[in-house]
């Protein structure tokens, strides 16, 4: 089962993206800032990140550099960020994301494009 | 009510309480950079959220907040009082909103209006004072900071309109658009982009974009291809509106006011419309036509210039794109034939059969069309995005017969993200594990694909990328894997809306350095996960009923030692038993105090909502008032320190109304302008006090008296007695009240009696000193936990009952010779004091006389009613207990004569008489 | 009535509101070969311009309001 940590400081968002992953058997871990992200990041492997940009203590790019930064196995990260951010995109891909939406992901766009980084076979 | 939902109000309502405090730190702080940032993720954060939720006036009015709160942390708007009160307003707003979504689960139509209101003022405030009216405010973030108009206003015009499908309008109309701008009136393109959900908030885009003001042309569009019609959703919106008009922005920004986040207006300058249209081919040979026409244009001779294209016109077939350019160049002779540089190259596109570029020639006139505001951008339409998906699916179709549209839609996005972040020059030290990761994004899609074979090729080009450092070997494979076109435009799959510039062409990364983060710093600062834990009420209350249970469980043990001894005559196990009821008894009691513990929450849960109030109210009233606030933290029962907030709200409202001064009365009696209220909570012993004290003016005990005289409250003997400290504690006198005027605020003819028997009735009390002109102080004592409630057990016509402990003054047994009746009521003297004696089985009701002793002595308990004693004659006094109260349900509510009922140990219940009621 | 079901034919007279469109939208399920008739109509809620538009029934009599009838025209002709 392919392990996902969804990293955001809103525990809705954390929950409405939890349910989509849930529902497609994937296996979902939380954080709620960079700092807990990248512990846990260090501490287990993920086959997926799902990044906010906005958190305390360390944000989405912050959390994104330190990631790619370690000498380890990457997995492919996706930063979802809301619409007023609309020229962080390439921030977010110099920082190490692999893909860039926009909040609200609609469940199905979402799970197709998670599935894709993760190489699961579409049906 | 979902889960999601039910998660997302409990948060926004913490965001909104977070909202709420920041805003008035901010008040005292204004240049804090930190709680701004802290203000804006809150607001931004809970924006984010609502848009989860089918809330579009609630996301309406936080984006509008988020867009000030974004623009006062970037210094471009200054942060003032009015603007804090618009955002409070708009806070308020939000919370309404969300109680209503808790109540019904979802939000009606009526709130639009409101929300278009709200916007409207928050917007308003972005506006910068040297700005133009009507520039909108740039819906973007600070990292934008070049902001769509300003980004935009490099361009020629010609290049902005150029994306426009203004070739769709016929030329007919655009010949008319011409003219009309030609004379002055200024040329908008609008597209119009409904919210899906639209139609639910009883709008009719169509109506209203029907109703655009000087209408020029106009068509509908669908978003999408259509869905078979037993798919089709009739009440979700699909339509797009585009429309030319030559109405001043100012009407439309008021014809749209309502959608105006849903609009999108281009300024078109009338030279963008000289495109001329049509066959390319046939016709007479027009150059020595067009070698005339510039001699003729050179001499100056228009009129000449007309007649030879008028004659060229007729010898032409009117859908010749040659005639349709000479038309356009008629149109300029005659609308103005001063403009050499449009009939120059009008001239000259009838020669080289170009369309004519305005960019160049018509540079002098860039004056007259200004930059295009966008005041939203669309991301592309969907259906494009549709077809280069399909195109994706296409060039793959040797490994995958058929992708769903969504997976096409997701292989295009995925592919098209690795191209630009495998273009980004830039060279971080985190480089390697970028290509990395998007070494893996691509292997994910060759996966998902079923293109396995070509994974080999991936890893060959990984560890190139890696070795040298950079994406282009892996740019260059996904060239050779996936269509090249799909790496060129990766817009065209990425959801962003600003075109990022090709990334062949980008400048190199700037390297990052104010946005990098030092781990290493960060890793030293605590790292606090969760702490707390929220959990439902009922959860709680669940604990103590059963902690509740199991003391009076734990009760039955003593009878069951006493049994074993009494009825079984084995003592050694009654000793046992009673060796564990100590036992048990403690941890029970430690259980108990535990569970205590959890329901124990901060007075600062009450108080936090004073800033706000007492800033609005203050305002209103014109006075300077200073709030302090302190031992926030001391903490107290839940059910305590929830009914403080009424009692509290009140007295703070009456000391605003009538104990702080006006600034101008306090300068006269010589005090600062800003008055003082305190608020002080502190614990003292196994009570919990709240001190309210202002330094206003004072009560009055002369008004008070006469106030309480004309009541009727007291008599004339009591007049002349009474003290001044009886006086004004006579406020809190059922029926009293001190305002002569019913005030808008706390008025309303209820008076400080409100205050009293709310905190009597969580057996509290509060008292009340005043010195005129100096201030007031209210002090409220209340106790710490209501759970455990300490009875004496009282036996009267064979029944037990509890009376509360903090009543009992004492018990006593007195003969019945010392019993008097005074004007046919019982009395008797104590220690030098009459007492008035009452039968509890008179006042419930139970017709049994009061049973006298063997030594004819009556059973007395002396009981505290306010400052009162009173005696109440019972049959027996028996132990005192520690019970826990369970308050009256169901028709027993009804009773007052009862406080409650607890479960003895025998399995009994014990009625506990409210003393106050009975009386 | 605003939406006036014939045979086959479907009559659109004066304003066609939204509560219009769900009925309209089923019946032109059923009735694939149906014309409309839009003469006397002087407006119609979007919503049943969307089922209009999806269902692309062949229009009978265009509106006689002049300004209703250019928005129509391009989006209800048949290709």
């Amino acid at each position: 089962m392919k392990r996902i940590l969804i990293v955001d400081d809103a525990a809705t968002v954390r929950l409405y993206h939890r349910e989509i992953l849930e529902t497609a058997d994937f296996m979902v871990d939380e954080a709620m800032n960079g700092i807990e992200a990248l512990e846990k990041a260090l501490q287990t492997g993920f086959d997926l990140f799902l990044v906010d940009i906005n958190m305390p203590k360390l944000d989405g790019y912050g959390f994104l550099r330190e990631l790619r930064g370690q000498d380890l196995p990457q997995a492919p990260a996706i930063m979802i960020s809301t619409e007023a951010q609309t020229n962080d995109e390439r921030r977010a891909y110099a920082a190490g994301a692999n893909l860039y939406l926009i909040k609200p992901v609609k469940p199905e766009r979402l799970l197709a494009q998670v599935r894709m980084l993760l190489g699961e076979l579409h049906p | 009510m979902s889960p999601l939902l039910e998660q997302f109000l409990s948060e926004a309502r913490d965001f909104l309480q977070g909202i709420g405090e920041k805003l008035m730190q901010l008040e005292a702080a204004p240049a804090d950079a930190d709680l701004m940032n802290e203000l804006f993720r809150l607001v931004h954060t809970l924006k984010g959220n609502s848009g989860l939720f089918d809330a579009p006036e609630m996301t309406r009015v936080l984006h509008a907040g988020e867009d000030l709160m974004d623009a006062v942390r970037n210094g471009r708007v200054a942060y003032s009082r009015p603007l804090a009160d618009r955002l409070l307003d708009a806070m308020d707003f939000v919370g309404m909103l969300c109680d209503e979504l808790e109540s019904d689960g979802q939000l009606g139509a009526a709130h639009a209006g409101d929300s278009v209101r709200l916007v409207d003022a928050l917007r308003h405030l972005l506006q910068p004072d040297d700005a133009p009216a009507e520039a909108p405010a740039p819906e973007s973030t600070p990292e934008s900071a070049p902001a769509p108009t300003a980004s935009l206003a490099e361009p020629t015009p010609v290049a902005d309109t150029a994306s426009l499908p203004l070739a769709s309008i016929p030329e007919a109309v655009r010949m008319q658009a011409y003219r009309r701008a030609c004379a002055g009136e200024p040329l908008s393109w609008l597209a119009y982009r409904p919210h899906e959900q639209c139609f639910y908030q009883g709008d009719d885009p169509f109506f209203l974009a029907r109703q655009t003001p000087e209408l020029l042309w106009s068509r509908i569009e669908a978003r999408e291809p259509w869905p078979p019609l037993a798919e089709l959703d009739a009440y979700s919106c699909m339509l797009d509106f585009q429309l030319l008009t030559a109405a001043p922005r100012a009407a439309l920004e008021e014809q749209y006011r309502y959608v105006m986040d849903q609009v999108q207006t281009t300024e078109v300058p009338r030279l963008a419309l000289v495109m001329p249209q049509g066959d390319p081919n046939g016709g007479p040979v027009y150059d020595d036509f067009a070698a005339d026409a510039r001699r003729l244009l050179q001499t100056g001779d228009l009129e000449g210039l007309a007649r030879n294209a008028s004659t060229l016109l007729e010898l032409s077939s009117p859908d010749l794109w040659i005639a349709s350019a000479l038309r356009w160049l008629q149109l300029v002779l005659e609308t103005e034939p001063e403009n050499k540089a449009i009939l120059d190259a009008l001239v000259d596109c009838l020669g080289s059969l170009a369309a004519p570029q305005w960019g160049t020639a018509g540079a002098a006139e860039t004056h007259t069309a200004s930059a295009s505001t966008s005041i939203r951008q669309d991301p592309a339409p969907r259906n494009e995005r549709g077809q280069e998906a399909e195109g994706v699916a296409d060039a793959s179709d040797e490994a995958t017969p058929a992708l769903s549209p969504l997976a096409a839609d997701a292989l295009a996005a995925v592919v098209a993200a690795q191209g630009e972040v495998l273009a980004l020059t830039d060279e971080p030290r985190w480089l390697p594990g970028r290509l990395k990761a998007a070494a893996a994004a691509l292997s994910g899609c060759l996966r998902a694909t079923g293109a396995t074979a070509k994974l080999q090729d991936l890893e060959a080009a990984t560890a190139a990328a890696l070795a040298r450092n950079s994406g282009a070997p892996l740019l260059t494979w996904i060239a050779a894997v996936f269509p090249a076109e799909l790496v060129g435009e990766p817009g065209a799959a990425a959801p962003v809306t600003a075109a990022p510039p090709s990334p062949a062409h980008s400048a190199p990364q700037p390297p990052e350095a104010e946005g990098e983060i030092k781990f290493g710093r960060r890793a030293e600062d605590a790292i606090s996960g969760p702490k707390s834990l929220k959990v439902d009420q009922a959860k709680i209350d669940r604990l103590m009923n059963l902690i509740g249970e199991m003391v009076v469980a734990k009760n039955a043990l003593p009878y069951l030692a006493g049994r074993a001894e009494a009825v079984f005559g084995v003592r050694e196990l009654a000793r046992e038993i009673k060796g564990h009821y100590g036992v048990i008894n403690r941890i029970a009691e430690e259980m108990q105090g535990a569970i205590m513990q959890i329901r124990m929450m901060p007075v600062s849960f009450v108080f936090q909502r004073f800033p706000r109030l007492v800033r609005d109210i203050s305002r209103k009233l014109g006075k300077e008032v200073e709030l302090i606030l302190e031992g926030e933290d001391t903490e107290a029962d839940k059910t305590i320190i929830e009914s403080l907030g009424d009692p509290l709200m009140h007295i703070v409202r009456n000391s605003l109304d009538h104990g702080i001064e006006s600034p101008e009365l306090r300068r006269a009696a010589g005090k600062p302008a800003t008055g003082t209220l305190r608020l002080r909570a502190m614990q003292e012993s196994d009570r919990v006090v709240i001190e309210i004290s202002d330094d206003g003016k004072g009560i009055d005990p002369d008004i008070i008296k006469r106030k309480a005289y004309a009541k009727g409250l007291i008599d004339e003997t009591l007049l002349e007695q009474i003290s001044d400290q009886e006086a004004v504690n006579l406020v809190f006198a059922a029926g009293f009240s001190t305002t002569e005027v019913i005030s808008d605020l706390s008025g309303r003819g209820v008076g400080m009696d409100v205050v009293r028997t709310a905190v009597e009735k969580v057996n509290g009390s509060v008292a009340l000193t005043s010195q005129q002109g100096r201030g007031t102080q209210i002090r409220l004592s209340l106790p710490l936990s209501m759970a455990v409630t300490n009875v004496m057990i009282v036996v009267s016509d064979g029944q037990r009952f509890g009376v509360p402990m903090d009543r009992v003054v004492e018990t006593v047994r007195v003969p019945r010779a010392a019993i008097r009746t005074i004007k046919h009521s019982l009395a008797t003297v104590l220690r030098g004091r009459i007492v008035p004696l009452k039968s509890i089985n008179d006042l419930l009701g139970l017709s049994a006389p009061p049973k006298a002793n063997a030594d004819d002595e009556l059973a007395v308990l002396v009981v505290r009613l306010g400052d009162e004693s009173l005696g109440l004659l019972v049959d027996d006094f028996s132990e005192t207990l520690d019970i826990i109260l369970k308050p009256m349900t169901g028709v027993l509510a009804g009773l007052p004569a009862y406080a409650g009922s607890a479960l003895m140990g025998d399995g009994s219940v014990l009625m506990v008489l409210n003393v106050k009621e009975i009386l | 009535m605003a939406v006036e079901y014939k045979k086959n034919l479907v009559v659109f007279h004066d304003v066609v509101g939204v509560e219009d469109a769900e009925a309209l939208l089923e019946w032109l399920q059923k009735k694939r070969t149906a014309k409309v008739d839009l003469s006397a109509c002087t407006h119609l809620h979007p919503a049943n311009l969307q089922v209009l538009m999806a269902s692309k029934p062949a229009v009978q009599a265009w509106p006689a309001d002049a300004p209703l009838r250019a928005w129509l025209e391009p989006i209800l002709t048949a290709p």
